[in-house]
């Protein structure tokens, strides 16, 4: 299984990353999600070897929506998200980072994997579709609704996309 | 800004905490003992009701025994005659094997399965039951021991691997290696090839009682594996199941210097644009496709990390390291691969300690962790245009000028 353990080493950080956005921000979610993931993987690996980062993605993803669902349910634990900054001027054309996240953190939780796994993790609309379990369609319109959206939320601050 | 330049900038900082990797490796190996023995009990459980028998656990200290072979097995080995060699090999066996260490309890029925004469001298292989954390039944403790020494131990799970090699000697030049039913083949002195590919040749270890003794020096980077048939010359993919001695996995290979760069991250020289990798392979790391193509050889372990950029002329190259050396390749747009690179030793500890000239004038890649680099201060690495003989080195805010 060394070939797991360097998978661990090299690839943690990055699916942090994507876990980071896909929890909405929440550093300690994402990392919890991360590790059951991966520890998930282990007695898997045999079989999902060939594109385990596929697989950690899916996993992710629904690892994600599965938390927002129990805090739907749960709603104790408020998000500790700010409030969405209010527009700035013009000189301004810089996006803050957290800003961002904020937004995404807003989203619907899968307008906001779509949304992640195509501009983020670089995924084409086919392989989002994939990932996420649903249609092509599906996808292209949670894009254009979720860019729309994140556009409305990040006010005035400039924020384009390919 | 664009989204996803907003996104990664505010995932930037983000890494995993200290301890993360060795966390899910520790975790995901008792998830999976526990997955395993579940799945044992409940078949058990299911028999007993089924023949009406109640399944209850053996009172301590009656004794128990795993459902192993080799605990009741004939001594192999051209030693095995040897009573005095078994019973010393017994006694330093029962001296170190206690509870603890996922261990909870021991049984008596230690036995020599194996005593046989290697370069290093006499050796033992043992078997012993034992009772674990978490398992009902009891599981099966196997080790080597050379001379008053254990070499090593590991706990083989009922439908679980077992690694079963072994390397000790004066010199770690004496492998010990059990057979589990299958051949073995070792392969030693990686040659590289004109067309800068890895290849090695394989030999089929002879076998006696299951059990293959082979002297290798560790400078020959010997590489073992456990297979039905000879592996495939030159393709990695079928070569079979490798197995290492513990002494260059998990815990004690991190006591090796590595002896390279050690770097663990994914770093780009250019900027990042869709796709991130070239073709298809997205899922696939691409020092893991270099290696598979023989171009890192295959006992050297997977890079940790990669430098990336996509080319002024649309190719896209990455390059990594093995054993200390630079590995590069260029790729077409669509994935399709285009050829290797070498470069010179990744030395830890010089200024920018990646740096590899592309072909066709596309410029040099540099890469130096932790820095700012050249002119526009990109992190990590840089893709330098043709004809730069110097950069730029920022390091915790100090600026040097490194000539290339």
């Amino acid at each position: 299984m060394q070939d797991f353990e360097d998978f661990v080493a090299l690839r943690s950080q990055a699916l942090l990353r994507t876990a980071y956005l896909l929890c909405g921000g929440d550093k300690g979610a994402a990392e919890d999600i991360l590790q059951d993931v991966l520890m998930s993987m282990y007695g898997k690996w045999r079989r999902i070897r060939t594109s385990p980062e596929a697989y950690a993605r899916t996993a992710l993803a629904n690892a994600a929506a599965n938390r927002w669902r129990r805090r739907s349910r749960k709603p104790e634990a408020p998000l500790e998200l700010g409030a969405v900054p209010a527009s700035r001027g013009h000189e301004q054309q810089v996006v803050d980072a957290d800003s961002v996240v904020r937004a995404l953190a807003q989203l619907p939780r899968k307008m906001r994997a779509v949304l992640v796994l195509r501009f983020f993790d670089d995924l084409s609309e086919a392989e989002t579709a994939r990932t996420l379990g649903c249609g092509v369609g599906t996808v292209k319109s949670q894009t254009s609704r979720g860019l729309a959206r994140m556009r409305e939320l990040m006010g005035e601050q400039v924020l384009t996309w390919n | 800004m664009e989204l996803k330049e907003a996104m990664e900038a505010a995932t930037a900082e983000l890494d995993v905490r200290p301890g993360f990797v060795g966390d899910v490796m520790a975790g995901a190996r008792r998830r999976h003992t526990r997955k395993l023995l579940s799945i044992t009990a409940a078949v058990a459980l299911i028999a007993g009701v089924m023949t009406g028998v109640v399944l209850t656990r053996s009172p301590s200290p009656e004794p128990f025994t795993a459902a192993d072979a080799r605990l009741t097995a004939a001594t192999g080995g051209d030693l095995s005659g040897k009573t005095d060699l078994i019973a010393q090999s017994l006694a330093a066996w029962k001296q170190k094997t206690q509870v603890g260490g996922g261990v909870t309890e021991v049984s008596t029925d230690a036995h020599v399965f194996w005593m046989g004469n290697t370069p290093s001298g006499p050796a033992a292989l043992v078997a012993q039951s034992v009772r674990v954390a978490h398992a009902k039944d009891p599981q099966t403790l196997v080790g080597l021991v050379h001379g008053n020494v254990v070499v090593g131990q590991e706990i083989v799970l009922k439908e679980g691997r077992e690694e079963g090699i072994y390397r000790f000697g004066a010199d770690e030049s004496t492998y010990v290696v059990l057979s589990l039913g299958r051949q073995v083949f070792w392969s030693v002195n990686p040659v590289r090839g004109p067309d800068l590919r890895y290849s090695r040749v394989w030999w089929q270890a002879v076998l006696s009682d299951g059990v293959a003794v082979v002297g290798a020096k560790l400078e020959d980077k010997a590489v073992f594996v456990r297979a039905d048939a000879a592996p495939a010359d030159g393709d990695v993919t079928r070569v079979g199941e490798r197995i290492t001695p513990r002494e260059e996995t998990g815990r004690q290979k991190a006591m090796v210097p590595h002896p390279g760069l050690g770097w663990t991250d994914v770093m780009w020289a250019s900027s990042r644009q869709e796709p991130a990798k070239p073709g298809q392979s997205q899922d696939k790391l691409v020092s893991e496709d270099v290696w598979r193509r023989g171009y890192v050889d295959y006992g050297t372990e997977w890079p940790l990390w990669e430098v990336r950029a996509w080319l002024p002329d649309g190719r896209f190259a990455v390059v990594t390291e093995a054993n200390g050396e630079l590995v590069g390749a260029l790729y077409q747009p669509d994935g399709t691969f285009d050829r290797a690179l070498t470069g010179s030793l990744a030395a830890k500890g010089t200024p920018v300690p990646v740096r590899l000239v592309l072909p066709d004038g596309q410029g040099t890649l540099l890469a130096d962790r932790n820095t700012l680099l050249g002119p526009e201060e990109r992190e990590h690495a840089w893709l330098a245009p043709p004809g730069t003989t110097q950069v730029a080195v920022m390091r915790n805010g100090d600026t040097t000028t490194v000539p290339l």
